[in-house]
């Protein structure tokens, strides 16, 4: 950067002009530097994906009630990677803009809002209900980066809206997986790509 | 108009800063471009001032230098960028 200064006597429209370019453009890039971590979108994607895939196995009979247990093991599992990481990030060398603060607001609060909605309201939202839950939450996420000017997340995201929409016209012993293929290519994909694209 | 930011980097320095909570030393040198000496002494003037706070913790056991901006900082700088863009409207 040129550390020329503005000398106090003889301040230039110029130079002024030239300075306020600079807050300007500083200021557009920090509003858009969104780091994320793409874990957190294979973890989570992962996750709702084979649950609603376990749920709709076990309505057709394929798998026993029990294997419910399974999905709780692994929500326990994906909200403890979730706030270790979290307390990682915190940590790290990089400072944390304010709009990544605003995406771990909104990350932590979609996410956590189904949880508690699915987990309060269990005997209101039946059938796939729960699942179409988790697809919105999950598409909130990705839309809110997308808004950052991420292209991957647009599509990921009306990946997500798609498969909502196709699960609501398909026959509810395919529905499940139709939800799941949706949170595993929408979201999970999300983070492949994110993680590719940095690498 | 406030003398400490008539310096481009320093003006560079509060603008980063404004959209953060933490700015880590060796983040700040990167987006500015600055070499280490020059950026230091910049930050050093902006502590003293009251503008910046700064920090030094250990992450990793390895030495990490942050800044984050004051109210007093975000003020100053609110009111330098009206003053600039008055001096602008005033000229054109």
């Amino acid at each position: 950067m040129d550390a020329r200064d503005l000398s106090g006597d003889g301040l230039e429209a110029e130079r002024a002009r030239e300075h306020l370019e600079m807050v300007d453009r500083i200021l557009a890039e920090s509003s858009q530097r969104l780091c994320y971590g793409a874990e957190y979108f294979i973890v989570w994607g992962l996750f709702s994906g084979i649950a609603t895939a376990i749920y709709q196995l076990i309505g057709n009979g394929v798998l026993p009630v029990w294997a419910l247990n399974a999905v709780l093991v692994m929500l326990i599992a994906c909200v403890a990677f979730t706030i270790l990481r979290g307390r990682g990030h915190g940590a790290q060398r990089r400072g944390r803009s304010v709009v990544q603060r605003e995406f771990f607001n909104v990350l932590i609060i979609a996410i956590g809002l189904a949880i508690v909605v699915n987990a309060l309201g269990f005997n209101l939202f039946s059938n796939w209900a729960q699942s179409a839950i988790w697809t919105f939450a999950e598409s909130a996420v990705l839309f809110f980066i997308a808004v950052h000017g991420n292209a991957r997340a647009w599509i990921a995201g009306a990946v997500m809206i798609v498969s909502l929409a196709a699960a609501n016209f398909s026959p509810a012993s395919v529905a499940g997986y139709v939800l799941a293929a949706g949170m595993i290519l929408g979201y999970a994909g999300f983070g492949v790509a994110e993680s590719l694209a940095r690498d | 108009m406030d003398d400490l930011l008539l310096s481009k980097i320093r003006l560079g320095i509060i603008a980063e800063l404004l959209a953060c909570e933490w700015l880590a030393f060796s983040e700040l040198q990167r987006t500015l471009g600055s070499t280490q000496g020059n950026l230091g002494a910049h930050l050093a003037k902006l502590v003293d001032a009251g503008y910046v706070d700064e920090e030094k913790t250990f992450v990793n056991r390895r030495p990490l230098t942050r800044y984050r901006l004051t109210s007093t900082g975000r003020n100053a700088f609110v009111q330098h960028v009206s003053q600039l863009q008055e001096l602008l409207k005033a000229t054109s």
